[in-house]
């Protein structure tokens, strides 16, 4: 009920936005997800319950787009994409490289909950690859050295607590 | 626009009905065209590819709009490319080309990509041998492929999607049907797609998992082995099995089923049920059954059936042989003269019930017989105006009505409940009168909520509101429910025994029966998919009825010149010592609450395949077959007569039903006992005037069936068996040969017996003689619950989960307390426990 | 004729000189040819696991329907295969197998092999009927009895590879 709890008001504006409750379920996804730190199943049961779903159905939305977590992620989400455009100019090895870096598997979160490392497809920006999505933000033209210097200014930022707000609450400020 | 198209397949021309699809069209001719993901009882999605065919169209010239002529005078045909077939309607002068070089290579192509991430585990798959990725791999693939082995998925081989169902993801082509099946279908969308492209995965988050009665049937539609039943995981090769026809044993819509049977090493070369399948029956249950028949078969087979005939001496029942047991029933029933009774209950087969009739009225010259938990009347009322012969729920839609009252279908003949639903979803219009909220009410615009009690006043206003015309009324919802009925074409009307008693379910079905009769010359009592249909508790209610188990009625509803004890009087009787000798044919009233005990039975003989509880008490215990082990008849609430068949060897030395009344029967002077089941049918038919011309061959009579289901078609319609032995037959009712009068409805009196009312409530999984055996539900099975609004909780201090002692049918149940506003105000809902009738008061004990 | 007479005495007298052709079966036994098919043999991996999975393919392709399987689920507290499942009951009817080894070709993991072992003869039908027990080979040499305890996640495909697959 951590959601009710946390955003009752948040809920009412959502759900007068919509003619029927069930549309309201993806920006109440985001909003979950918020308050939960993922779409965890709590997250999904509750939103089912609010909008009177079959929580299944919740589930299989989550699924389906990208940007609903099912598993807790860092406060960093780097998605590289390594569709085929992408994989011709390297993005494979890219991977394995950051995944090195970071010394965490694909999907993996590093120890801190600094990073997490995705491989997502295609983002529209073949022409720049190998390419990363850090927090919504678009990283282009990427070599190791690039890559490096990305890492050590993420985390001076989250040293400095200058840093952005997290993905999750980015999207969901998006989302609204 | 005519009603009809005409179009060419592969050079075959025919006609079909306009909205055809072209799979289905061309399935029609028999010239299929392989599908993965369309089924016939769906919608179609074009998921697979797989039908890809070439369709032209006629070309049409732009100005005139004529069809334009080849230099030979044929129409000229343009073609597109390749199409779905499941997804194209027929249209006129359509051409279709199935085996062009184009199709064989596009059907090549789509086996070779779903083989890219398809285990190829076969020999282990409970699917192979019947699975129709295999069989059309065989018929279309290419029989090689470009995928390197080592480069294929590595998924989950043993996903629970509940206790009941298994998933493979390896095996899983991603068609959808299990999917659609869950919503479109049964409306339980408890199991979806998560993830996308080769991730895709099938996910439940219910709670139990994959929670719906009908999860069973999305193994007959999975076109691969990726979803399987966790009781016949592994148990069997398909090619090892001998189908053997069969009937639900719970359901009064008389689901058809099969069993599959295999002599076993580990039974000791006995027959063993592996598993059981739907049977294709479209006017009865299509090609569904839900989860309670499909794991019932549990109970053939339990170590603690009953093997030899049992006779108390010295207190103690010891196994005797049959002779010994036969005469010595027989002879203590003659010398209690007419201080008898025979009390049957509603799961035998018509022969069971003829020859226990036959044997007290002729035989021991006693009307002292009656079902042993009366329920439901009405059978007399359905005699005359019960759904007519013909019909077929499939047939209502739209400008059709349906009345259900005091029934909550989903919860007691999900069957019933399925084909009302889906003649809702259809176009007809619902009316539904109960005094708490059903499921079926979601798709029904005329829900009328009566208060406890009133279900009589309530349906006496619709029918008194029925007969006034429409316009010079007032708009209550009875009225408008009454208009709503008035101005359907056809009506069909179910009702039930939700917190009535049997006295008001006889004035229900009167009352029901006056409304199908309103129009008196055009009544809808008497046409093709109109009529009564009672929601009978059991599987044989209705064969009960026809058979004469009713202390006032012979069978074929002859009335009895002196009417006998009925079961209540029976019971009572047994106490005072008024009743010398009881006869209890499939009968449990001890357990279920209904006879305190043996009372001053002099003697008490049991007919069973368990040790009941009141078995345990008898003088004389004699075992009887199942309905696994034997053949014989049963008779659907719908009043199709259909037959059932051996598939096991007899347990111990058990007899049929029928044939150890018939030897008790000769020991009191009756003839010899006939030596099959279709020799005892034969006269029976002689009998019940209803049952003229009905014997074993007629109720075998198979036509065919559309969709096509078994065969060798696997992947079209699923792996529910085609339908080789018998569709049954419907017996008419009076209404369909002649006028029939309208009924006198009794004054039943309703009062309430309390503040808070208690209503028993049905639910699927409800503990019984036969389910108890099967482990895999009991996780499953509907536990003791109090349901109540929270503010009468609060007057009774009841507090949610509260564990309380409920007293049910003379006994206490501890129950949990549920609070829930669905719950109208003064009623406390039971729903896990024993069949009580009525309205009774909320005894909260101890 | 004399002639005649003479050539084939000689034959006679030549072949007296020679080794005999016949054995002294049973207390000499000739070895088998290379191709011989004699009495099945189900055979194990050589850590001990039985390479049978209970499929019953070889039921399914015998000619003369002296196969019998019934199949069981492994766990990895007790694994008899490395499969998902294997035969808890297999039976060859002795009497009835032609030995023409379709159950060979059908079979998925190579369990079933048509060896050399022919001393099938029997003093009433019942023991005509070999189980499992009798036509399974024995543990080798390095290997473990089944069923087998394993660590979960040693074996995840629901079909072992074959080795050598001819």
């Amino acid at each position: 009920m951590l959601l009710q709890e946390k955003y009752p008001e948040e809920i009412k504006g959502i759900l007068a936005r919509f003619p029927h409750k069930k549309s309201a379920v993806l920006p109440l996804m985001h909003l979950a997800q918020e308050a939960y730190g993922f779409t965890s199943r709590e997250a999904m049961q509750e939103v089912a319950q609010i909008l009177d779903l079959d929580p299944t159905h919740v589930l299989s939305l989550a699924g389906f787009y990208t940007l609903y977590y099912e598993e807790p992620v860092g406060k960093f989400v780097l998605e590289v994409c390594n569709d085929l455009a992408c994989a011709l100019r390297g993005a494979d090895e890219f991977v394995q490289m950051a995944s090195r870096k970071l010394d965490i598997p694909v999907d993996g979160t590093t120890n801190d909950g600094l990073f997490t490392l995705k491989t997502v497809m295609c983002l529209a920006a073949c022409d720049r690859a190998p390419m990363l999505q850090c927090n919504l933000k678009f990283e282009e033209h990427l070599d190791e050295a690039k890559f490096d210097a990305l890492i050590s200014r993420l985390r001076a930022e989250a040293a400095a607590e200058k840093a952005e707000p997290s993905i999750v609450e980015q999207i969901s400020a998006f989302a609204k | 626009m005519s009603d009809q198209v005409n179009l060419t397949i592969d050079g075959v021309e025919l006609s079909v009905p306009n909205g055809t699809l072209v799979v289905d069209a061309a399935k029609m001719i028999e010239n299929p065209i392989p599908v993965f993901c369309y089924h016939p009882k769906m919608a179609p999605v074009g998921m697979c590819r797989m039908c890809l065919v070439e369709i032209g169209l006629p070309v049409r010239d732009r100005n005139s709009g004529e069809p334009v002529l080849n230099d030979d005078g044929t129409p000229q045909v343009s073609f597109r490319g390749l199409q779905t077939a499941c997804t194209v309607q027929v249209s006129e002068g359509m051409v279709v080309r199935t085996t062009t070089e184009v199709v064989t290579k596009a059907r090549e192509d789509v086996i070779e990509f779903l083989l890219t991430s398809h285990p190829l585990d076969c020999p282990i798959c409970d699917k192979g041998g019947e699975c129709p990725l295999q069989n059309l791999t065989m018929e279309h693939g290419k029989g090689t492929s470009r995928m390197d082995y080592s480069l294929k998925m590595k998924l989950d081989k043993h996903v629970p999607l509940g206790e009941l169902i298994y998933l493979d993801r390896e095996r899983c082509i991603q068609c959808g049907r299990c999917v659609r099946f869950q919503e479109e279908i049964v409306d339980d969308p408890v199991i979806r797609f998560h993830n996308r492209g080769r991730s895709l995965e099938i996910v439940t988050m219910s709670d139990p998992g994959f929670d719906s009665y009908w999860s069973g049937n999305t193994t007959d539609i999975c076109p691969v082995g990726a979803l399987t039943t966790a009781d016949f995981r592994f148990g069997a090769r398909p090619w090892e099995l001998t189908p053997v026809a069969t009937l639900s044993p719970h359901c009064p819509s008389g689901a058809n089923m099969t069993f599959s049977t295999r002599r076993e090493a580990k039974s000791g070369g006995r027959s063993v049920i592996k598993r059981i399948m739907p049977r294709q029956n479209e006017p009865v249950n299509e090609i569904w059954i839900s989860d309670r028949d499909r794991f019932v078969h549990h109970f053939a087979d339990a170590p603690d059936r009953l093997k030899k005939p049992l006779m108390r001496k010295n207190g103690q029942l010891v196994e005797v042989e049959w002779g010994e047991a036969l005469d010595a029933v027989a002879g203590k029933l003659q010398q209690s003269g007419t201080a008898v009774a025979g009390l049957s209950g509603d799961r035998v087969s018509n022969e069971d019930m003829f020859l226990f009739q036959k044997l007290f009225r002729q035989g021991l010259k006693s009307h002292n017989i009656d079902l042993a938990n009366r329920r439901l009347a009405g059978g007399d009322v359905v005699a005359k105006v019960g759904i007519s012969q013909g019909s077929n729920l499939l047939n209502l839609g739209q400008g059709d009505a349906i009345v259900v009252i005091a029934s909550d279908l989903h919860e007691e003949v999900p069957v019933w409940w399925l084909r009302v639903k889906q003649a809702a979803q259809r176009g007809a219009e619902l009316v539904i009168l109960n005094l708490r909220p059903t499921r079926l009410d979601e798709c029904s615009r005329n829900v009328i909520h009566y208060q406890p009690g009133q279900a009589i006043a309530t349906l006496r206003q619709l029918v008194n509101d029925a007969k006034v015309a429409a316009a010079d009324a007032d708009n209550s919802p009875i009225k408008a429910a009454a208009d709503v009925i008035m101005q359907a074409n056809n009506v069909v009307a179910f009702y039930g025994a939700e917190g009535l008693t049997y006295a008001e379910t006889d004035a229900v079905a009167r009352l029901l029966a006056n409304l199908l009769l309103i129009k008196n010359e055009e009544a809808y009592a008497g046409r093709p998919n109109n009529g009564l249909i009672p929601v009978w508790p059991h599987n044989n209610t209705q064969g009960a009825w026809d058979m004469g188990i009713h202390p006032a009625l012979e069978p074929g509803y002859k009335p009895a010149a002196k009417p006998g004890m009925r079961a209540n009087e029976v019971y009572a009787a047994a106490q005072t010592g008024a009743l010398k000798a009881l006869f209890l044919l499939a009968a449990d009233p001890i357990g279920d609450g209904l006879m305190a005990g043996r009372g001053q039975l002099d003697f008490l003989v049991v007919q069973e395949l368990f040790l009941t509880e009141t078995a345990a008490q008898a003088d004389v215990v004699l075992p009887a077959q199942s309905w696994a082990e034997r053949e014989g008849t049963f008779t659907s609430g719908e009043r199709r007569v259909q037959r059932y068949y051996p598939a096991i060897q007899p347990v111990g030395e058990a007899r049929p039903d029928w044939q150890i009344l018939a030897q008790i029967g000769e020991r009191v002077g009756l003839e010899k006992p006939a030596f099959a089941a279709s020799l005892v049918f034969r006269d029976l038919a002689k009998a019940v005037p209803q049952y003229k011309g009905m014997d074993y061959r007629a109720l075998a009579r198979v036509e065919k069936q559309w969709p096509d289901v078994g065969g060798d078609d696997l992947y079209y319609g699923g792996n529910a068996y085609e339908n080789r032995v018998g569709l049954g037959m419907q017996w008419p009712a009076a209404a369909e040969s002649g006028a029939v009068d309208h009924f006198e409805v009794a004054d039943v009196d309703s009062e309430l017996p309390g503040k808070v009312v208690v209503v028993r409530t049905a639910a699927l999984f409800t503990p019984g003689t036969l389910i108890n055996h099967t482990e895999l539900l009991q996780a499953r099975m509907a536990q003791p619950t109090l349901i109540i609004q929270a503010a009468d909780a609060a007057k009774l201090q009841l507090a949610q989960g509260e564990k309380v002692m409920v007293e049910v049918a003379g006994r206490g149940v501890e129950t949990a307390v549920r609070l829930s506003e669905d719950t109208p105000e003064g009623v406390a809902l039971l729903r896990g426990v024993p069949y009580q009738a009525g309205l009774t008061e909320l005894k909260v004990m101890g | 004729m004399i002639g005649e007479l003479i050539k084939g005495m000689a034959t006679t007298l030549k072949h007296m000189f020679r080794d005999p052709v016949t054995i002294q079966y049973p207390d000499i036994k000739r070895p088998p040819r290379t191709r011989f098919k004699g009495r099945h043999e189900l055979k194990r991996y050589d850590n001990g696991l039985e390479r049978c999975i209970g499929c019953s393919l070889c039921a399914a392709a015998c000619p003369a329907d002296a196969i019998f399987v019934e199949a069981s689920e492994n766990t990895d507290e007790q694994r008899f295969s490395p499969g998902e499942r294997y035969a808890s009951t297999y039976e060859i009817n002795m009497l009835r197998c032609i030995f023409c080894g379709y159950c060979e070709d059908a079979c998925p993991t190579q369990a079933i092999v048509l060896e050399n072992k022919y001393e099938l003869s029997f003093y009433d039908r019942a023991s005509a009927i070999y189980t499992k027990e009798m036509l399974i080979v024995d543990v080798p040499v390095n290997g473990n009895p089944t069923p087998q305890a394993v660590e979960p996640g040693t074996f995840d495909k629901p079909i072992p590879d074959m080795e050598d697959p001819r």
